[in-house]
C-alpha cells in the first residue's frame, strides 16, 4: 500500500474524523523503514514525512493508542521536531491500525496545534473510526491475493501447433472477475480451447469460475467438446443452482492435422470467424448457457479453418465497450483488420480497453488463427 | 433500479423492473419474484418496457424467477422487451424459454 495514491474510501474516513472533534488536521499514515506514508489526510498538505521524532512511531507499538493533551507536557513528545517546528503539534490522539495478519502498519490520527481535552467517549469514537480504516486494508489485501491467485490459473504459455498461432488475455474490471479462458493439448493430439463467462462480477464470480476451468479441464481430456459441457454441466449444476448463476462459453477443439474446430457453444455467441478472404461470420450458440438448460441435449458443430483464417471468441464486456448489440462485432471485425496473427488480434482487442475511461465488466478474448 | 408490482388476479401478477437491471437490482428482482409466487401468482409477466439495461446477473434473475414459477405450477414471460434485452436474450437461445412478447396482454394469453 506505500505510495499508492489517494482513495476515496480511505479520503473519506479522515474527512469525517476531522468534522467530528473539529481540529485542523487528521491522517492514515502507513508506518515505512524510516519515513511515514499519509495513505490519505486533511490539512497536511503532503503525502510523506520522516518518522524520527514522530508520534505515529508511538501510536503504532500502543495497543490502546494514545492521547496527549499538551505534547509541550509531555517528556516523550517536548523535543519533537513536531512539536518544536512545523507544524508545532499541542494536541495528539491516535490509534493503531493492524493489516490482515495482525501485524501493525500505520495509524490513524488527528492533532491541534492548540492543546485541549479528548473524553472518553471520543477516544471510543476515534477507534471505531480506526477499525473502519483496517477493514478497508484487509479488503484491500484479500482482493490483491484474489486477483494473484486467479491470474496464475490462466495458462502461461501458447500451446506450440504448426501451422496455427493461439493467444489469449484478459483484463478483469476488478482485481478480480469471473471471465477466464485456459487451453490444453490433449492425449490425442488436438487442443481444447475455452472461453467462459460466469453471471456478474468480483470475488462471487472468481470462485465460480475457478470450479468451472477445473472441472471443464478434466472433462475435456478424452470426450468431445459437447460430452465434456455435458459433463461439466451435471457437475456444476448443484452449485450453480445454489448460487443463482450460470456460465456462458465456448469450447472447442482443434484438430492440428485437419484445421477442422469442433466446438459447442454455450449461450456466449461472441465468436468471429474471419476468413482471409475478408468476410466474417458469427458463431451461433448451440445451446444455452451452463446451468440454464431447461433439458436441452448438448450438441457441437464443426468449422474448417482455411489459410490466414481465425476464430475470435471475447466476453460480453467487449460488446459493453462497443455499443452493446450485435451490431458491435461489426465494429470489431473493423478493429481486427489486417491483423498479423492471433497474438496481433488478442493486442488490439486489449487496446481497446485501455482507452476506456470506465470499464464496468470484465474483458477476455481468445483466438485461434491458422497460418496463411 | 424501481420496481412496480400490479396483482391483477390472484393468480397472476405483472412486475415492472425501471432502469438499469444489473446486479443488486437483479436481487431485488428475485426476491419479488420469488415472493410473488410465494403469494400465489404463479404466472408472472415482468414487462421490461423501462428496462434500459439488462447484464447477466438481471438475465440470471429472470431464469431463476422462471424456474420458481414453473416449479409452482405457473410460467414467467416477458413483455416490451428493448433491443438491448433482446440481444442479450438472442446472444445466450435465452429467448427460447423467455420468448418476449410486444405487450403485457400477449404476455398473458401466450400458451
Amino acid at each position: 500500500m506505500l505510495d499508492t495514491p489517494r482513495e476515496e474510501r480511505f479520503d473519506r474516513v479522515v474527512r469525517l474524523a476531522q468534522q467530528l472533534f473539529d481540529v485542523p488536521a487528521a491522517f492514515v499514515s502507513l508506518v515505512d523503514t524510516d519515513r511515514l506514508f499519509y495513505k490519505a489526510e486533511v490539512g497536511l498538505g503532503k503525502t510523506e514525512a520522516p518518522r524520527a521524532g514522530s508520534f505515529c512511531t508511538v501510536v503504532v507499538e500502543d495497543d490502546e493508542g494514545i492521547v496527549v493533551r499538551d505534547a509541550t507536557d509531555d517528556p516523550r513528545f517536548a523535543a519533537s521536531p513536531y512539536v518544536t517546528d512545523d507544524p508545532n503539534i499541542r494536541f495528539y490522539a491516535g490509534q493503531p491500525l493492524a493489516a490482515a495478519g495482525g501485524h501493525r502498519v500505520g495509524t490513524l490520527c488527528v492533532y491541534d496545534t492548540k492543546p485541549r481535552e479528548f473524553s472518553d467517549a471520543e477516544s471510543r469514537l476515534l477507534r471505531d473510526l480506526a477499525r473502519w480504516v483496517e477493514k478497508e486494508l484487509v479488503v484491500e489485501d484479500e482482493l490483491r491475493r484474489a486477483g494473484e491467485v486467479q491470474a496464475s490459473l490462466l495458462p502461461r504459455s501458447e500451446p506450440r501447433v504448426d501451422g496455427f498461432e493461439i493467444a489469449g488475455a484478459c483484463v478483469p474490471a476488478q482485481q478480480v472477475g469471473g471471465d477466464f479462458y485456459d487451453w490444453q493439448t490433449v492425449p490425442d493430439g488436438a487442443v481444447v480451447l475455452t472461453l467462459a463467462d460466469v453471471m456478474g462480477k468480483g470475488m462471487g464470480s472468481a470462485i465460480i469460475a475457478a470450479t468451472v476451468r477445473a472441472v471443464l479441464r478434466s472433462s475435456s481430456r478424452r470426450a468431445t467438446v459437447e460430452e465434456a459441457l455435458a459433463d461439466a454441466e451435471l457437475a456444476l449444476e448443484s452449485d450453480l443452482s445454489a448460487a443463482g448463476s450460470f456460465v456462458t462459453a465456448l469450447h472447442a477443439r482443434l484438430d492440428p492435422t485437419t484445421a477442422v474446430v469442433h466446438y459447442a457453444d454455450a449461450g456466449h455467441g461472441l465468436t468471429l470467424l474471419r476468413r482471409a478472404a475478408g468476410d466474417h461470420e458469427r458463431l451461433a450458440p448451440t445451446g444455452p448457457p451452463l446451468g440454464m438448460a431447461f433439458g436441452d441435449e448438448r450438441v457441437g458443430a464443426e468449422v474448417t479453418l482455411a489459410p490466414g483464417d481465425m476464430l475470435l471468441s471475447v466476453s460480453d464486456g467487449v460488446l459493453d465497450m462497443l455499443d452493446g448489440s450485435l451490431d458491435s462485432l461489426a465494429v470489431l471485425d473493423g478493429v481486427l483488420a489486417g491483423a498479423a496473427g492471433a497474438h496481433d488480434a488478442v493486442e488490439r482487442v486489449v487496446d481497446l480497453t485501455r482507452r476506456q475511461a470506465r470499464r464496468p465488466d470484465d474483458v477476455t478474448v481468445l483466438a485461434l488463427a491458422r497460418e496463411g | 433500479m424501481n420496481l412496480e408490482r400490479e396483482l391483477p388476479t390472484p393468480t397472476t401478477a405483472v412486475l415492472r423492473p425501471r432502469g438499469r437491471l444489473t446486479m443488486a437490482a437483479a436481487t431485488t428482482l428475485k426476491t419479488a419474484i420469488d415472493g410473488t409466487v410465494a403469494d400465489g401468482h404463479h404466472l408472472v409477466v415482468v414487462d421490461l418496457g423501462e428496462t434500459e439495461f439488462l447484464d447477466s446477473s438481471g438475465l440470471g434473475a429472470l431464469v431463476g424467477g422462471l424456474r420458481v414459477a414453473r416449479a409452482a405450477g405457473g410460467d414467467l414471460r416477458l413483455a416490451r422487451v428493448g433491443t438491448q434485452v433482446r440481444t442479450v436474450l438472442e446472444l445466450t437461445t435465452m429467448d427460447r424459454v423467455l420468448t418476449p412478447h410486444v405487450t403485457v396482454d400477449d404476455a398473458f394469453a401466450a400458451g
